[in-house]
């Protein structure tokens, strides 16, 4: 017995030395990567948390993968061997690069990179022991060619009564949490079609004029295969905030899955030109309008559609913007005329449709020049921009409304013709008329056509002059070709319905969907303008149906002296009507401001450069905060730090005077105040010590708690 | 009375075409293949050199197993022998079994024919034959993304399949035993006339190399 209890020991002594070099090894060098294990804390405290980092300094060119690979590839795992009574939490994922290899997209991370990972210490831990960590780490790093690899690691944590952290690990942690992405502050919503080649819609809630400022934006989507990866993302900025179609993937999600990822966001540099990265969950959202699904899906399928294939969509969008209720009574009213003059000359009713088919696309491309202008200006905006001004809801809400009492038979143009210049246009006889109906139709449509086509002209808008111009015109031809088809073969004409009393009572029948359109035009007003701009459209359109009943006596009046008193009176109605245009508010950016926000907003006074001499002469201490209600890197310093309770309490405990700068409307006071630290823009950050000799000291763009603490503790 | 009907189916008949513009619009956007759609037709060499055209397989069903024998993910199932015997079980029920290599020359994989020959004798493969891919059309054609990316027509021509080999991601050998493989029981569906349970799943592996 005794040689082989002999043999045996010597195997485990043989076996324990084998093993002791590979189980204690910290960091393993493989051929492509140095995997490290760390601790943030020197030691850990019985019960808490700390960070631990799996490191990997990956060789150049090669890289390993986020938790979504993209095409191909496999995430980084870790399996842990941790003492009794500790826990590790998932990986906790910085944010990852968009790596192409071929026509195909990977997402992984180069060079250098942290997975953070929160681990708690026994409860029963006492100081003195020592934790084990054991990681069983597994890698894929690929370049062109992938080589699966592994580490087993292991990390010995001391523990001690209160947690201490590792002097030398702090600059190295710190860099792994700049990593990581920032909480959104949006919510979002996602709209998934279930189909694969269809659109997923990612909704994010900002206000427009945030949206705005966005230059490039891309959304990393955890789950696999969801969205194609390898797709160019298409964004649009509107009313309702960021609009990104994701043309959907192999594994579409289901309609009630939500959907995470990273947002990552680039600013224009007119707005600070900034990049986040924010963690985002969208949640489902079945009542995300069918409509906006169903054109982003239509008209913004990625990079590979061509200029023909935008120009036949916009042909087939412009088709069906006849079907609108804005612009089929439109087109049904100027059918009717048709219908009235099939029996003239043939040649003549050739004219009106050229001339409607003029009229029509000399308005596309006045809007395309006035959008194109705008965008050469710097700007980039949605078809929807019109409607982002109230005064321009509103008087086609006042448009929409009179067309109706018109087609519902209150009054007729042919007695007075001083309401609707734009209808009254229309109305002329000969082809001043057809012009203008066209021109008519294309304003008209517009509130049909933003939520509609918003998508085909932000991709439009993304082209260079000529397509983008290609594509409107492409638009304008496709409204047009019903008329133009109508008017070039007369044949068609005699399908159309015979003239009778039936026109009439289809006329009359006509004016619900101006009533509706302006019902719906009047509800976008009061998601703008709140309840006050609501009772400004209802006064208006009062003021219009008085006006108008005012002109109608004018028939039955005789006496000079009454004529003038009637006219007078609808006059001052009608320009009433017109104040009220001129009184609308524009929207408000501040009704979407939480209640948080609001609290934390109390502890600031407005900024003046009086406010700040007072404090300063005072001996206080000043801290402005210049901002603006649409500035996403000023919305993040304001969740990550300056809101946080450590800062408001520092600030509060130093005594600091905090004055906040409204740049939203780009006040030139602020403007200037701006300009004399160097700066165009918000955010900017000025602290002032309450020392009147020394010089005022300018914060970083990107604030962190830690940051401000430090700045605050030098005071 | 007559008019107005007239009118009124003309309107409703507009709108629907409308609906159908929208949701035709919505459907041609995008491209490749698609579950339950004919399967992409393809001619292309084989390992002999002979022409190897997908629609002459109508009637039988038809497996694509984009491969690249340096990948080790396609070594993990090639090295435990898991394919080589899902092949053999194939194609000796009359399933025409095609390997498809697409790496471009230089890139690891490249295979001209007595190469790919060799592969399949050392491997103890058994397609039905190796398809050379070398300018990736093939590749293009399916969007085929990984090795090995699988895909199964079925004998009317009806993609019924596609994506990864089984359920267990990884290039470990040691996770096929518990794995769950989808193409064996794709394969047993379509043989006994029921539906695939599960007919698109992740496909996992390295990156095709595409000719550029």
């Amino acid at each position: 017995m005794k040689p082989v209890l002999a043999k045996a020991l010597a195997a485990a002594a043989l076996a324990a030395l084998l093993c002791a070099p590979l189980a204690s090894a910290n960091p393993v060098k493989t051929e492509r990567v140095t995997a490290t294990l760390e601790s943030e804390v020197a030691a850990a405290a019985p019960g808490e948390k700390f960070w631990v980092a799996l490191r990997q300094q990956i060789i150049p060119k090669w890289h390993t993968y986020w938790i979504n690979p993209g095409d191909s590839g496999l995430p980084t795992e870790i399996t842990w061997k941790l003492p009794a009574g500790a826990a590790a939490e998932p990986i906790v994922w910085p944010v990852p690069k968009r790596i192409p290899v071929g026509p195909l997209v990977n997402y992984g991370y180069e060079t250098d990179v942290r997975l953070l990972v929160p681990v708690t210490a026994p409860r029963d831990a006492r100081p003195g022991d020592t934790l084990r960590l054991e990681a069983q780490a597994r890698w894929l790093v690929c370049e062109e060619i992938c080589i699966p690899e592994e580490a087993t690691l292991v990390l010995e944590v001391p523990v001690a009564a209160a947690s201490t952290i590792d002097q030398n690990k702090r600059e190295g942690f710190a860099a792994g949490r700049a990593a990581l992405p920032t909480p959104a502050p949006f919510t979002a919503a996602v709209a998934a079609p279930g189909t694969p080649q269809a659109t997923t819609t990612l909704q994010i809630d900002m206000p427009a004029d945030m949206a705005a400022t966005i230059k490039d934006v891309y959304f990393f989507s955890e789950r696999i295969d969801a969205v194609v990866h390898a797709a160019r993302q298409t964004a649009t900025a509107g009313r309702s905030g960021l609009t990104i179609a994701l043309p959907t993937g192999p594994l579409p999600m289901k309609a009630d899955e939500s959907l995470s990822g990273i947002l990552h966001v680039v600013e224009k540099p007119e707005a600070g030109g900034q990049t986040h990265a924010f963690a985002i969950t969208a949640k489902p959202d079945p009542n995300m309008r069918l409509a906006l699904a169903a054109t982003t899906t239509g008209n913004a399928g990625g990079d590979g559609i061509s200029i023909l294939e935008a120009m036949g969509l916009a042909l087939l969008g412009g088709l069906l913007l006849n079907l609108m209720p804005c612009v089929f009574p439109i087109l049904s009213m100027k059918a009717l005329g048709l219908v009235q003059s099939a029996a003239a000359a043939r040649s003549q009713a050739r004219l009106h449709g050229l001339l409607y088919v003029a009229g029509v696309l000399a308005s596309f491309l006045a809007v395309a020049g006035a959008l194109l202008a705008l965008r050469a200006g710097g700007e980039s905006i949605g078809w929807g921009f019109q409607l982002q001004s109230s005064w321009f809801v509103l008087l086609l809400a006042y448009l929409m409304f009179t067309i109706g009492l018109n087609l519902a038979g209150l009054f007729d143009f042919a007695g007075g013709r001083l309401a609707g210049i734009g209808d009254s246009l229309t109305r002329r006889s000969g082809g001043g008329g057809a012009f203008f109906t066209g021109v008519l139709a294309v304003v008209v449509a517009t509130p049909c056509t933003a939520p509609f086509m918003g998508a085909a002209l932000g991709f439009a808008l993304a082209q260079p002059t000529v397509t983008a111009l290609a594509i409107f015109l492409a638009l304008g031809l496709g409204m047009a070709l019903p008329f133009l088809l109508l008017s070039l073969f007369p044949q068609a004409l005699r399908f159309l319905p015979r003239p009778g009393p039936w026109m009439e009572r289809f006329r009359q029948f006509l004016a619900f969907p101006m009533f509706a359109t302006a019902a719906w035009l009047v509800w976008v007003l009061a998601q703008q303008s709140g309840p006050n701009g609501l009772a400004l459209a209802l006064t208006g359109m009062v003021l219009i149906g008085f006006a108008i009943w005012l002109l109608r006596q004018l028939g039955g009046v005789r006496k000079v002296a009454s004529r003038v008193a009637y006219a007078s009176f609808a006059a001052i109605a009608l320009l009433a009507a017109l104040g009220t245009i001129a009184a609308i508010d524009s929207p408000v950016v501040a009704a979407t401001q939480s209640n948080e926000k609001q609290a934390s907003d109390a502890e600031w006074q407005a900024w003046s450069p009086q406010a700040v001499e007072q404090a300063r002469a005072q001996g206080k201490p000043v801290f402005v905060n210049f901002t603006a209600a649409w500035c996403i890197t000023c919305l993040v310093n304001e969740r990550t730090s300056l809101s946080t309770d450590a800062v408001r309490n520092k600030l509060a405990l130093s005594g600091v005077v905090r004055l906040k700068g409204d740049w939203t409307r780009r006040d030139k006071a602020i403007t200037d105040a701006l300009a004399e630290f160097g700066r165009s823009g918000v955010p900017l950050y000025v602290l002032y010590p309450a020392d009147k000799a020394q010089k005022p000291r300018v914060l970083p763009q990107i604030l962190t708690e830690a940051g401000i603490l430090a700045e605050l503790d030098r005071l | 009375m007559d008019k107005r009907g007239f009118l009124k189916a003309g309107v409703t008949a507009a709108m629907l075409a409308g609906a159908v513009l929208i949701a035709g619009t919505a459907g041609a956007t995008g491209g490749g293949p698609l579950v339950g759609s004919p399967a992409p037709n393809f001619t292309a060499k084989d390992s002999n050199g002979k022409t190897v055209n997908l629609a002459d397989f109508k009637g039988k069903t038809v497996v694509l197993e984009w491969t690249n024998n340096g990948c080790p993910f396609v070594r993990k199932h090639y090295g435990s022998g898991n394919m080589q015997k899902l092949q053999d079980e194939a194609t000796r029920n009359g399933v025409v079994w095609l390997s498809i290599a697409s790496s471009p020359p230089g890139m690891q994989g490249h295979v001209d024919g007595p190469a790919a020959n060799a592969e399949v004798v050392r491997a103890g493969a058994k397609p039905t034959a190796v398809v050379l891919d070398h300018n990736s059309v093939v590749a293009k054609t399916y969007q085929a993304r990984v090795t090995p990316h699988m895909y199964i027509v079925d004998p009317k021509g009806t993609l019924v399949y596609m994506g990864g080999i089984d359920d267990k991601a990884t290039a470990n050998p040691a996770d096929i035993p518990g794995a769950r493989n989808y193409v064996r029981e794709a394969l047993g569906e379509l043989k006994s006339g029921k539906p695939v349970s599960a007919p698109n799943t992740r496909a996992y592996g390295c990156t095709v190399h595409y000719a550029s």
